[in-house]
C-alpha cells in the first residue's frame, strides 16, 4: 500500500482523474492482482503509472529526455496535486470503515439481550398440546360402541333387501317375460346367480325352483325371437345375445339357424333352376335377351334379396360365424356357375349367356354387400373366368359340330338329293357355316367384350385371349375333323364319340373333294376375314400371351389348310383312281390273255372305267370352278400331227417286229422318244375340273399301262387291248379335253400291249372303226 | 430336272424290270442285272463299277433262255444267282452258276445248278436270307411259299417244306427278315403275312392293301417297309401291326420298290412307275416313334423327308438295288433297259 501510495504519488494524470480513483480504490477490494500485469504494453506510456510493473527510473529517464524543463514542472505540479488528492480520499475511506465496523457491534449485543427467555416458553407449549391430544382420545373411545352397532344394523339391512329380492326373483321374473323386458329379467337372474349356486340347495331351493322355471320361458320365448322372421333383426340378436349370457349353448342354435339358411339357400336355387328352365325354352331368337330382363327382377332378385338380408341378420346375430357364411356364400355362387356350365353344355347364345352371368353378378354384388370378407367378387370373378372359359370353348366345339353336320348331311342323304347337286350344296352350306358361324361367334364374344358387367371387364383380356387361342385351335381341330372325315386319318386314336356315328361307314368319296375345296375357301376367304375381326376388336389380351403361344397366327392357320387342300385333293384323286385301279386289277388278273379269243366288242371294263369317270366328273363340275386357261389345248394340226407320228410309230414297232428285225425296235423307240419331246405326264394338280379330270385320267390309263406290262397277250389278247383302248380314246375325247399326254398315255399302252405280246398282229382300221362304232351307238342307245 | 446328270449309265438291250446287287464280291462293286423281252434272246449283264467309280463295265454277258421276271444274287457266292423267267405262257426258277472261264469263252454258258420247279402257277420271286450264309432257299408263286434246300456243291435244291397262302390270297412277293432266319413276310392283294419257316405257320398279318413290294430294315430289327399303288410308302413296325409307324408319300403313281440302305439308318429308296426315284430320310428306330407322333400332329414343322427325287428316267423304274460294299451307291433300272448308278454323298452329309 505505502509503495503503491507512492507511486500514486509520483504522478496522476489530469484527464480521467476520477476513474481512475475509482479504479485502484476497488483493487484494494479486490484481491485478484492478475489484472495489474496488464499493461505492460504501456510500459512506456505515461498513464502506465498506476501498474504494478511500474518502473520508476526508466520512468524518470524517460520523462527527462522527453520533456523539457517547462514540462518537467509542470508535470511535477501535477503529480504533487494527484499525492494530495489521494491522501485524503485515503483518510476518508478509513473514517468510513470504522464507523461500519462500530454500529455492527451494537447490532450483536442487542441481539444477545433478547434470546433469554425464549425457552421457557416453548415448554409451556408443549404441555398444552399435549393435553389436547389426551382429550381426543377419551372422546374417540367413548363413542366407538355405538358406532359399531349403528354399522351392523345397516349391514344386516342390506342382507335383507337381498333376500327380499330373491324371493321376489319369481314374480319380477314373470313380470319381466309379461312385459317383454328380456333384458330385465336376464339382469336379474344374473344378478341372482351367485346367490342361488351358494344356497340353492338348502335356504333358497323354492325360491331358486320357480326362478328358474322363469327362466326356461325366458329361454323359450327367446328363441322364439330368434327364430321368427318377422322380429327386427336387432331384437334377434338382442335375444341372441340374452341366450348367450344365459349360458344357453348358442352353437346349436347357430347351427339350426344355418340349416334355415341352408334351406332358403336351396329354395333359391330351385328358383333358379325355375329360371333356367325358363331361360332354355325362350331359346328362340325372338324371346332371346328379353327373358333375361325380365325374370331376375322378379322372383330370383327378391329370393336372393331375402337370402342377402338373411346372412346380414344372422352376420349380426352370430358374429363370429363368417366362415361358415362365407362358405355358404360360396356354395350359391358355385352353385350358379355349375348351372350355366350345364346350360353352356346345352348351348345358349351369347346373349342369354351374359344375361346368366349378370344375374350372378348382381347376386354377388348383393351378398357382396352383405358379407364382404367373402371376397365374394374375387371368388366368383376366379368362377367366372372358368365358366366363360367353358363357354368359349364350347361354342367353338358347336361351330365344328355345325361344320361337320353341314358336310354330313350329304352323307347320311346323297340319294334323296341325288337328282340336285348335293356335293355343291354341302360345299356352299359348309362354306355358309364356317363363315358365318365364325362371324356369329366374332359377334357374340364382341358382346362378351364390350358388356360392361364388372365380372366381363375384369375378364376382358382375358376373353380376347381365350378368342383368339379358341380360334387358333378351332381351326387346328377343323384340320384334324377334315382328315377324320375323309378317312386320311385314323378315327379311332381321336375324337370322343363323333367318328362312330355317320362315318363308320365308308366316306363318301365325293365328301373328300367338298373339304378340298372349302379347305381352298377358309384359307382364302375365311381366314382372312376372321383374322381382320380379330385384329379389329380382339387385338388386346396379352394377359397371358406369350407364354403359352396360343395367340391367333393366320399364317400359320393358312399354312395348315393350304397343305390339308392339298392333300385331300390328292387323297381324292388317290380314291377315285384306287377304285379304277381295282376294276383293272380285276380285268387283267381274271382272264388268261395267252389264250384269248378273238375280240367282239369292246370289253365291258371301259363302260366301268367310263362310268367311274362320269362320277367324277360330275363331283368335280359341282365342286371345282372351271379353268380359266386350257393348257395343253393343242392346235388341230399339232395335235394330229403328233398323233399320227405315235401312230406311225406303232405300225412301223408292229411290222419290225413282225419281220423279227426286232433287235433294234428297242433303240429306236429311245431315238423316237428323244425327237418326240418328253411328256411330262405327271403335272401339278390345280383346284380346276380339267386340270383334277385329266389328272384322273392319266393316273388311270397310265395304270393300265402297268397293267399290260405285267402281263403276256397272244395275238387276239393285244387285238382285245387296241380295240378297248381305241374306243377308250374316242370316249375320252368326246368328254373331256384330251391333252397331249392322255393321247400320248393311250398310245403307250398300245406299245406295252405289243411288246407284251407273243405276236402282235393289230387289227385291221376298218374292222376297229366298226367294232368301235358298233359300240358307241350300244352306248348311246343305252344312255337313251 | 434336279441331280439329272450326276448318275452314270448303262445300257440293257432290251427292257428288264431286275437288278440286284453282287453282295458276296467284296472286291468290287457289282450289279447283276437281266433283261426281259418276250421275242427275243434274254441276257444277264454283269456289271462293275470302275474303281474310279465313274464308269460302269460290263464284267460278263450271259445268254438266259426267257425273259426274266426276277433276279436275286447269291449273298455268299458271287457266281451264283437266282433267277424267276417266263417263257410267256410258263414260268420257272432256277439257281445259275457263272462260269469260271468265262472271260476266255466266246459264248459262255451260264451253269444251272439247280431248278425250282415244283411251281404250278406264276412264280414271283426267289428269296436269298440277306445276312449271310445259308443254304436255304424261298421260293414264292401265287399261291405258295417253298422252302428249299439248295447243296451248290451236288447241284440239287430239294424242297424242305412247301406251304400254301390260303384261298384268295394271291402272293405277289416277299422279304426274308435279316435279324431272323425263320422269318419271311409275303406281300399279296390285301395284306402282308408273316411265316416261321420252322413250322410253316403264319405267325401275323398286316392288313393293308395294294402292297407291291416289302423290305426290311437291315439295321434296326422289327421294321418293315412296304410299298403301295397309290398310298406310298408306309413304314411298320411289325410288332404292332395295327398302324404304320410312318407314312411317306411315294410316288405320283404307284411305288413299285422300296429298298432301306444296308448302312445308313433310315434312308430308304423308292422306285416309281412315275419314272422317279425317290430317297427318303425316315428314322425309323422305335425311340423315335414318340417324335414321329408328334410330327403327325403338326405337320407344318415337319422336316421334309423327302432327300432327293431322281428323275432322270424314261421309263418306269422297276429295279433298285443298294450296293453292300458302297452303302451310298445304289443302282437303278428304268423298263427301257437302262442302269443308272448313283452316289447318295451329297445327300448324306445333310444328315
Amino acid at each position: 500500500m505505502v509503495e503503491r501510495e507512492n507511486t500514486r504519488t509520483d504522478d496522476v494524470p489530469l484527464d480521467d482523474k476520477a476513474k481512475r480513483m475509482r479504479d485502484l480504490l476497488s483493487s484494494f477490494y479486490n484481491p485478484d492482482h492478475s489484472s495489474a500485469p496488464k499493461a505492460p504494453s504501456n510500459y512506456e506510456n505515461l498513464d502506465a503509472i498506476d501498474s504494478t510493473s511500474f518502473d520508476p527510473d526508466h520512468y524518470m529517464n524517460l520523462l527527462v529526455q522527453q520533456s523539457n524543463l517547462e514540462g518537467l514542472l509542470r508535470r511535477h505540479v501535477e503529480m504533487a496535486a494527484e499525492i494530495k488528492n489521494l491522501d485524503t480520499d485515503l483518510q476518508m475511506l478509513v473514517y468510513e470503515n470504522y464507523n461500519k465496523f462500530i454500529s455492527a457491534t451494537d447490532a450483536i449485543k442487542w441481539m444477545k439481550s433478547n434470546i433469554v427467555g425464549m425457552e421457557a416458553n416453548m415448554e409451556q407449549l408443549l404441555d398444552k398440546i399435549m393435553s389436547v391430544q389426551s382429550r381426543s382420545d377419551g372422546v374417540n373411545t367413548s363413542l366407538f360402541e355405538k358406532r359399531e352397532h349403528i354399522e351392523k344394523l345397516h349391514r344386516t339391512r342390506n342382507l335383507l333387501r337381498k333376500v327380499q329380492f330373491i324371493y321376489d326373483l319369481p314374480a319380477r321374473l314373470a313380470k319381466c317375460i309379461k312385459s317383454e323386458a328380456y333384458a330385465d329379467a336376464v339382469k336379474f337372474y344374473i344378478g341372482a346367480m351367485p346367490i342361488f349356486k351358494a344356497y340353492g340347495d338348502s335356504s333358497f331351493q323354492d325360491c331358486k325352483r320357480a326362478s328358474e322355471e322363469a327362466v326356461i320361458i325366458l329361454v323359450k320365448n327367446l328363441q322364439g325371437k330368434l327364430f321368427s322372421d318377422s322380429e327386427s333383426i336387432q331384437a334377434r340378436a338382442e335375444a341372441a345375445v340374452l341366450l348367450k349370457q344365459l349360458d344357453f349353448p348358442v352353437d346349436s342354435l347357430q347351427a339350426r339357424l344355418l340349416e334355415k339358411l341352408e334351406q332358403s339357400l336351396g329354395d333359391l336355387q330351385l328358383k333358379t333352376v325355375g329360371i333356367e328352365n325358363i331361360l332354355r325354352e325362350s331359346n328362340d331368337p325372338s324371346k332371346q335377351g328379353k327373358a333375361f330382363e325380365s325374370i331376375p327382377n322378379t322372383g330370383h332378385e327378391v329370393s336372393v334379396h331375402g337370402f342377402a338380408e338373411a346372412i346380414r341378420a344372422y352376420r349380426v346375430i352370430f358374429p363370429d360365424s363368417e366362415s361358415q357364411l362365407i362358405k355358404l356364400a360360396q356354395n350359391l355362387v358355385i352353385k350358379h356357375f355349375e348351372m350355366i356350365e350345364q346350360c353352356v353344355k346345352r348351348r345358349i347364345s351369347s346373349a342369354n349367356f351374359l344375361g346368366a352371368l349378370r344375374t350372378i353378378w348382381t347376386d354377388v354384388l348383393l351378398m357382396d354387400e352383405v358379407l364382404s370378407e367373402a371376397a365374394l367378387p374375387d371368388f366368383s370373378l376366379e368362377a367366372g373366368q372358368v365358366t366363360v372359359k367353358k363357354y368359349v370353348a364350347s361354342t367353338f366345339t358347336y361351330l365344328l359340330q355345325d361344320i361337320s353336320d353341314a358336310l354330313l348331311k350329304v352323307n347320311v342323304s346323297p340319294k334323296e338329293a341325288a337328282e340336285e347337286h348335293p356335293l355343291q350344296v354341302a360345299l356352299e352350306a359348309s362354306k355358309k357355316t364356317v363363315l358365318q358361324g365364325s362371324m356369329d361367334l366374332l359377334l357374340d364374344f364382341r358382346q362378351l367384350l364390350d358388356d360392361d358387367l364388372g365380372l366381363l371387364v375384369k375378364l376382358r383380356e382375358f376373353i380376347a385371349d381365350w378368342v383368339q387361342e379358341g380360334f387358333q385351335d378351332f381351326f387346328r381341330a377343323l384340320d384334324d375333323r377334315f382328315l377324320i372325315l375323309s378317312g386320311r386319318k385314323n378315327s379311332t386314336s381321336q375324337d370322343q364319340g363323333f367318328s362312330d356315328g355317320a362315318l363308320g361307314e365308308k366316306v363318301l368319296v365325293g365328301i373328300v373333294l367338298v373339304l378340298a375345296q372349302l379347305s381352298v375357301f377358309i384359307e382364302q376367304t375365311a381366314i382372312p376375314r376372321i383374322s381382320e375381326e380379330i385384329t379389329a376388336s380382339f387385338s388386346g389380351g396379352g394377359a397371358q400371351g406369350d407364354e403359352n403361344g396360343h395367340a391367333f397366327v393366320s399364317g400359320e392357320i393358312c399354312q395348315i389348310f393350304r397343305s390339308v387342300s392339298e392333300t385331300l385333293l390328292h387323297h381324292y384323286i388317290n380314291m377315285r383312281t384306287q377304285r379304277v385301279s381295282t376294276l383293272l386289277r380285276k380285268r387283267f388278273t381274271t382272264p388268261n390273255w395267252v389264250k384269248h379269243k378273238e375280240p367282239r366288242e369292246v370289253h365291258m371294263f371301259v363302260d366301268l372305267f367310263v362310268q367311274e369317270l362320269r362320277a367324277v366328273q360330275s363331283e368335280v363340275k359341282q365342286i371345282l370352278p372351271e379353268g380359266l386357261m386350257r393348257k395343253h389345248h393343242r392346235s388341230d394340226s399339232n395335235g394330229s400331227g403328233n398323233s399320227s407320228r405315235s401312230n406311225a410309230l406303232l405300225d412301223d414297232k408292229m411290222s419290225r417286229s413282225n419281220t423279227q428285225k426286232a433287235r433294234s425296235q428297242l433303240l429306236e423307240t429311245h431315238l423316237a422318244k428323244l425327237f418326240k419331246q418328253k411328256v411330262e405326264i405327271f403335272t401339278k394338280v390345280e383346284y380346276t375340273q380339267e386340270s383334277v379330270e385329266t389328272t384322273i385320267v392319266k393316273l388311270c390309263l397310265k395304270s393300265l399301262q402297268e397293267f399290260v406290262r405285267l402281263k403276256t397277250f397272244n395275238r387276239s389278247g393285244f387285238q382285245q387291248i387296241q380295240l378297248d383302248v381305241q374306243f377308250l380314246r374316242t370316249i375320252l375325247k368326246e368328254n373331256i379335253e384330251v391333252e397331249e399326254a392322255i393321247d400320248f398315255l393311250l398310245d403307250e399302252v398300245i406299245v406295252a400291249a405289243s411288246e407284251r405280246c407273243l405276236d402282235p398282229v393289230p387289227l385291221e382300221n376298218p374292222i376297229l372303226e366298226k367294232l368301235v362304232q358298233v359300240k358307241l351307238a350300244k352306248s348311246k342307245e343305252r344312255s337313251k | 430336272m434336279q441331280g439329272g446328270s450326276s448318275g452314270i449309265g448303262y445300257g440293257l438291250k432290251y427292257q428288264a424290270r431286275c437288278i440286284s446287287d453282287v453282295k458276296a464280291d467284296t472286291d468290287h462293286t457289282s450289279f447283276i442285272t437281266g433283261t426281259l423281252s418276250l421275242r427275243e434272246e434274254n441276257e444277264v449283264h454283269l456289271i462293275r463299277l470302275s474303281s474310279g467309280g465313274t464308269e460302269l463295265i460290263c464284267e460278263g454277258l450271259f445268254s438266259h433262255p426267257n425273259e426274266i421276271w426276277d433276279l436275286a444274287s447269291c449273298p455268299f457266292d458271287q457266281r451264283i444267282f437266282s433267277t424267276v423267267f417266263s417263257t410267256g405262257e410258263s414260268y420257272g426258277a432256277a439257281i445259275w452258276q457263272i462260269p469260271e472261264l468265262y472271260g476266255q469263252l466266246n459264248s459262255p454258258q451260264l451253269e444251272r445248278i439247280a431248278s425250282l420247279d415244283a411251281h404250278v402257277g406264276k412264280i414271283n420271286c426267289v428269296l436269298w436270307w440277306p445276312s449271310g450264309r445259308h443254304d436255304k432257299l424261298i421260293s414264292i408263286d401265287d399261291e405258295n411259299l417253298f422252302l428249299w434246300a439248295l447243296d451248290c456243291s451236288k447241284k440239287a435244291a430239294q424242297v424242305q417244306s412247301k406251304q400254301s397262302s390260303g384261298m384268295l390270297h394271291y402272293l405277289s412277293g416277299g422279304a426274308w427278315d435279316p435279324h431272323d432266319i425263320n422269318a419271311v413276310a409275303t406281300t399279296c392283294e390285301s395284306s402282308v403275312q408273316f411265316w416261321d419257316l420252322r413250322t410253316m405257320k403264319k405267325t401275323n398279318a398286316i392288313e393293308h392293301a395294294h402292297i407291291h413290294n416289302a423290305n426290311y430294315d437291315m439295321k434296326t430289327n422289327h421294321i418293315l417297309v412296304t410299298a403301295e399303288d397309290e398310298s406310298g410308302i408306309h413304314i411298320w413296325d411289325t410288332r404292332k401291326p395295327k398302324s404304320p409307324i410312318q407314312e411317306l408319300p411315294g410316288h405320283t403313281h404307284w411305288t413299285w420298290a422300296v429298298t432301306c440302305n444296308p448302312e445308313y439308318d433310315g434312308l430308304i429308296l423308292s422306285a416309281g412307275t412315275d419314272s422317279t426315284v425317290n430317297l427318303w430320310m425316315a428314322p425309323t428306330s422305335v425311340e423315335d416313334e414318340a417324335i414321329t407322333e408328334s410330327i403327325a400332329e403338326s405337320p407344318a414343322q415337319q422336316a421334309d423327308p423327302l432327300l432327293n427325287s431322281y428323275s432322270d428316267y424314261e421309263d418306269s423304274v422297276y429295279g433298285l438295288a443298294w450296293s453292300s460294299r458302297e452303302p451310298w451307291i445304289f443302282a437303278s433300272l428304268s423298263y427301257d433297259g437302262r442302269v443308272v448308278v448313283e452316289s447318295i454323298k451329297p445327300f448324306l452329309s445333310r444328315k
